[in-house]
């Protein structure tokens, strides 16, 4: 009864966004506005986190004014603060490449969206995974557009004609070369055991409990450590040290320019959670025997599980950054590529045999 | 390494240069003695090299217009024992005052013979970089401590504009009493 | 009176003989190199101060430092007021170790006045310099840590300091700036309960050290930031005269509370805390083993504490001193601030102002220590050896 309710939801579904409708396109792209729209309520939700849980850290209290006692929607105050600064441009910054570098930031954060599937519906044995897209080179897409918004920074530092910016911009460099080789790396030994490119694969290739975080963990350990600092977090940011350069890249920047910036750089936060949670953590897997327990929309419940594993992966980085100090550029050069890189080699030699037996 | 030791052997090496060296009486038991201006770099390597006397503390300046001399005082100590020793060394106030200085024996003395520089005008020759310290850049040449500093104490400050000018910032902002509104309005 | 043409002569003379900056040998480039200003106003710095760090790549080759943004001109301020007077202006001279600061002061004008505190104000002064201390050293290494990015040591620290202000406010009334000692005594005494509170307040403090000496020690990311740089040797430190902390992490231990004892210091015990290395490291496992020094040493002050007076008898000119006459000499008298050596050498002509004071203050030295320690350092270690150095820009300018 419950199944053929489904069928006749699914087929309405189809009937509704698919293409034999002339307005299907429309309509997809009015959810895909929605679903821009919940990616920033889930970055000020990854914001409000971090202000809470750092000020438990801290042993303080965090945001508790605005919007309730928990301070809910102090970033919506934070984000209308941003909108009614004033916007200044110095003089002498070059143009274009100034006005420029947030909006890029912006752009490829957002455009990790549409290959990422966040969660899914498991139906009458079949999965519908919650993806805007799925094509078969997913993973790979992602990690490549990931890597678009270090120009973006590069070209905050250079544009602002500011000695400060400048340094800042090429230890940025520094930092995304030498880890981008770590984490491609043990991307490729992920897609190695799975056989494919398509990020759904590898959540189906991972069962209900064996993740590939117990079976390789040393490429989950390299993984989480290169993703940190891909995310330009500490004890990685040295780009936005206020010790040194005032604020790094974004010195110049002033109002929501900067809050676009700002935002970006949480939005990565959270959809670099979200890779990991697919690739390593099992993303929305959860014991089949749940499944043969006919509880209604238990379909959804998988949904739930990938939102909880997003959300403690988040809350680890959340507590990397604030129980660590600073490292130097040079160490973090140093540690990218005599630590990581060999690790990650001898990493790529284990997924290789590992592929072997996974594929018997 | 005792008071009197150090008294009794500056007394002996140097009888001409060092003149009405005493110990005060209560702690820290300072060695007090006044030393001849042009010879003040061999009594502070004496002190250095024979007594250890290897820190030193400060210099400074007094400024004594009616004897017209400066007194130039160096407060000189050691990590290895606790005696420490004043030296004082007269100069004389005219046209351009000038001492020694002892950064071949301390190197720690640059930034103090700087700051009397600039507060006092005492050149101390030798130095490598007598420029102003603490105060502004065209503050140099006033010498701000002394006692006949101009028309100290009513005006410290250089002010913009020379004394037959018009004052420009009393017609701009007239200084007039302003009362008090005659009716406050509450917020009830 | 000095001539005012004759001395805008002189001005114009120096003006032209002055080689403005980009001429000025220190100051030419390279192609590979780039002058950094961090400037006076930077987010980080404790006081306004200007380093100019000429940099080729991401390491420093040379560096010159100008003072000078916060100078306040007190030295000619307090010859113009009374003594009593001029004891609320020498708490500003650095607001973080006011209390160190009225200390040598009044030390020194009661050395010229010849007169000695009962055994009673002794104690209470000791107690107050020690507890000055630890709130100076729980703040400085605060301060540090944020230079290195550790923000939340720092929110541990100033936790703990609260409670530390809360002893002193009870005393004194004020959390900085405290203008407590005066000529012959302490302007208050020890409230009721308060005993039983400081040793509370104090064992928790004892506590919190123990594990911030175990976060250090145990954190690798810290210490492949501190242990090695900014190295000090015996030579180096003895050269650029330095006392305190920085003194001590290199393994001399010259203490002024040992050195030249004041007040009731002989009669506690205490050790006096040291390092080996001289690395930044040593320096704040120093200040933080000095914490915990200065905790034992206000317990045992509470213990050794009698009731008593607090002014002596026959003190020649009343407890309230508004226009007393000093009899003519000049004082000198060393005491140990957190920093280092402080002292305050006043000359005094039998006027109920003073001639002449000059402050001695430890930082001046710390600051002038500071370029030759930036040679070939990379840059993100230079916010960390000036922090961990604990100088305060307000005591250099004065």
């Amino acid at each position: 009864m419950l199944e053929e309710q489904m069928k006749i939801l699914i087929e309405a579904l189809y009937l509704v966004f698919g293409n034999e409708n002339p307005w299907g396109p429309w309509v997809r792209g009015v959810v895909g506005l929605c679903a821009m729209g919940g990616i920033m309520v889930s970055a000020m939700f990854a914001v409000w986190l971090e202000r809470k849980y750092a000020s438990d850290i801290q042993s303080r209290i965090g945001p508790n004014r605005v919007g309730g006692k928990y301070g809910l929607l102090q970033l919506i105050a934070d984000a209308i603060k941003l909108f009614t600064k004033e916007d200044i441009k110095p003089d002498k910054v070059d143009g274009p490449v100034w006005a420029a570098a947030p909006v890029l930031m912006f752009g490829s954060a957002l455009l990790m969206i549409i290959a990422i599937p966040f969660g899914a519906f498991i139906f009458n044995g079949t999965t519908y995974p919650l993806a805007v897209t799925q094509f078969d080179i997913s993973i790979l897409y992602l990690e490549a557009v990931s890597a678009i918004g270090i120009i973006g920074i590069f070209m905050a530092g250079w544009g602002s004609n500011n000695k400060f910016s400048v340094i800042a911009a090429f230890r940025n460099i520094a930092r995304m070369i030498g880890y981008e080789v770590a984490l491609g790396l043990t991307i490729v030994s992920v897609v190695i055991v799975t056989g494919s490119l398509n990020i759904v694969d590898i959540v189906e290739a991972q069962g209900s409990v064996v993740w590939f975080a117990f079976v390789m963990p040393l490429g989950f350990v390299i993984f989480g450590g290169s993703l940190i600092a891909d995310m330009g977090r500490v004890p990685f940011d040295q780009n936005e040290a206020e010790e040194e350069l005032i604020a790094g890249w974004g010195t110049e920047y002033s109002g929501m320019r900067f809050g676009l910036a700002y935002f970006a750089e949480y939005i990565h936060m959270v959809l670099g959670s979200c890779i990991a949670v697919l690739i390593f953590l099992g993303g929305w897997n959860m014991p089949g025997f749940l499944i043969d327990l006919h509880i209604p929309l238990i379909g959804l419940l998988p949904v739930g599980i990938f939102l909880a594993k997003w959300v403690l992966v988040m809350m680890f980085v959340v507590l990397i950054r604030w129980a660590l100090p600073r490292i130097r550029i040079d160490q973090v050069t140093s540690i990218g590529w005599k630590i990581l890189f060999p690790l990650a080699m001898v990493n790529l030699v284990w997924a290789a045999m590992l592929g072997l037996v996974w594929s018997w | 390494m005792d008071g009197t030791t150090v008294l009794d052997s500056l007394k002996s090496q140097f009888p001409d240069a060092v003149a009405d060296a005493l110990i005060d009486s209560q702690p820290p038991h300072i060695v007090c003695a006044n030393v001849d201006k042009g010879r003040i770099v061999d009594v502070c390597s004496y002190l250095k090299d024979n007594l250890q006397f290897n820190r030193l503390s400060g210099i400074t300046s007094v400024d004594f217009p009616e004897a017209t001399k400066f007194e130039v005082v160096y407060m000189i100590a050691s990590y290895d024992h606790s005696v420490v020793v004043k030296l004082k060394a007269d100069v004389v106030r005219d046209e351009s005052p000038s001492i020694d200085t002892v950064i071949p024996v301390w190197w720690n003395a640059n930034w103090y013979e700087r700051e009397v520089y600039e507060f006092m005008g005492i050149c101390f020759d030798g130095h490598p970089e007598m420029t102003v310290l603490v105060l502004a850049d065209d503050m140099m040449g006033e010498w701000p401590l002394r006692k006949d500093y101009q028309e100290f104490p009513q005006t410290t400050a250089k002010y913009p504009y020379s004394d037959d000018q018009e004052s420009v910032v009393e017609e701009k902002y007239p200084l007039e009493w302003k009362s008090w509104p005659t009716e406050r309005h509450y917020l009830e | 009176m000095v001539n005012k043409h004759d001395v805008k002569k002189r001005m114009r003379q120096l003006a032209a003989e002055y080689i403005h900056e980009p001429q000025q040998e220190a100051y030419k480039l390279d192609d590979t190199e780039m002058m950094l200003h961090i400037g006076p106003q930077n987010p980080i710095q404790p006081g306004p101060f200007l380093i100019d760090l000429k940099i080729s790549g991401e390491t420093v080759r040379d560096s010159k430092l100008y003072m000078g943004y916060g100078h306040k001109g007190i030295e000619k301020i307090l010859e113009s007021m009374t003594y009593i007077q001029g004891l609320p202006v020498t708490d500003r001279i650095c607001y973080l170790s006011s209390l160190s600061n009225n200390e040598a002061y009044v030390s020194s004008v009661e050395r010229l006045l010849d007169i000695e505190p009962p055994e009673r104000s002794q104690y209470i002064r000791v107690i107050m310099q020690e507890l000055s201390r630890i709130q100076s050293h729980l703040l400085g290494t605060g301060e540090y840590a944020t230079d290195l990015g550790f923000v939340t040591m720092f929110l541990f620290m100033i936790r703990e300091r609260e409670y530390v202000l809360g002893l002193i406010e009870d005393i004194t009334g004020a959390r900085i700036t405290h203008c407590f000692p005066r000529f012959g005594g302490v302007r208050q005494d020890l409230p009721d309960g308060w005993r039983e509170k400081a040793i509370d307040v104090l064992s928790m403090i004892h506590e919190k050290c123990e594990m911030y000496k175990e976060l250090f020690s145990s954190d690798r990311t810290y210490k492949m930031r501190t242990v090695g740089i900014g190295t000090l040797t015996k030579e180096d430190v003895m050269k650029a005269g330095l006392t305190g902390p920085s003194l001590r992490a290199t393994g001399i231990d010259y203490d002024v509370r040992k050195v030249y004892p004041t007040l009731v210091y002989p009669d506690i015990d205490f050790k006096v805390q040291t390092a080996e290395n001289g690395d930044i490291f040593d320096r704040v496992m120093v200040r933080v083993n000095e914490i915990q020094e200065s905790c034992w040493i206000i317990e045992q002050a509470l213990d050794q504490i009698k009731p008593g007076p607090l002014f002596p008898d026959e003190l020649p000119y009343g407890r309230r001193t508004p226009s007393m006459r000093v009899p003519p000499g000049d004082a000198y008298v060393p005491i140990e601030d957190p920093r280092g050596e402080m002292a305050m050498y006043i000359v005094s002509d039998g006027t109920d102002k003073p001639y002449r004071v000059k402050i001695r203050g430890p930082a001046f030295a710390l600051m002038q220590g500071l370029p030759p320690m930036l040679e070939n350092v990379y840059i993100a270690d230079v916010p960390a050896i000036a922090a961990s150095m604990d100088s305060c820009n307000s005591e250099v300018d004065r």
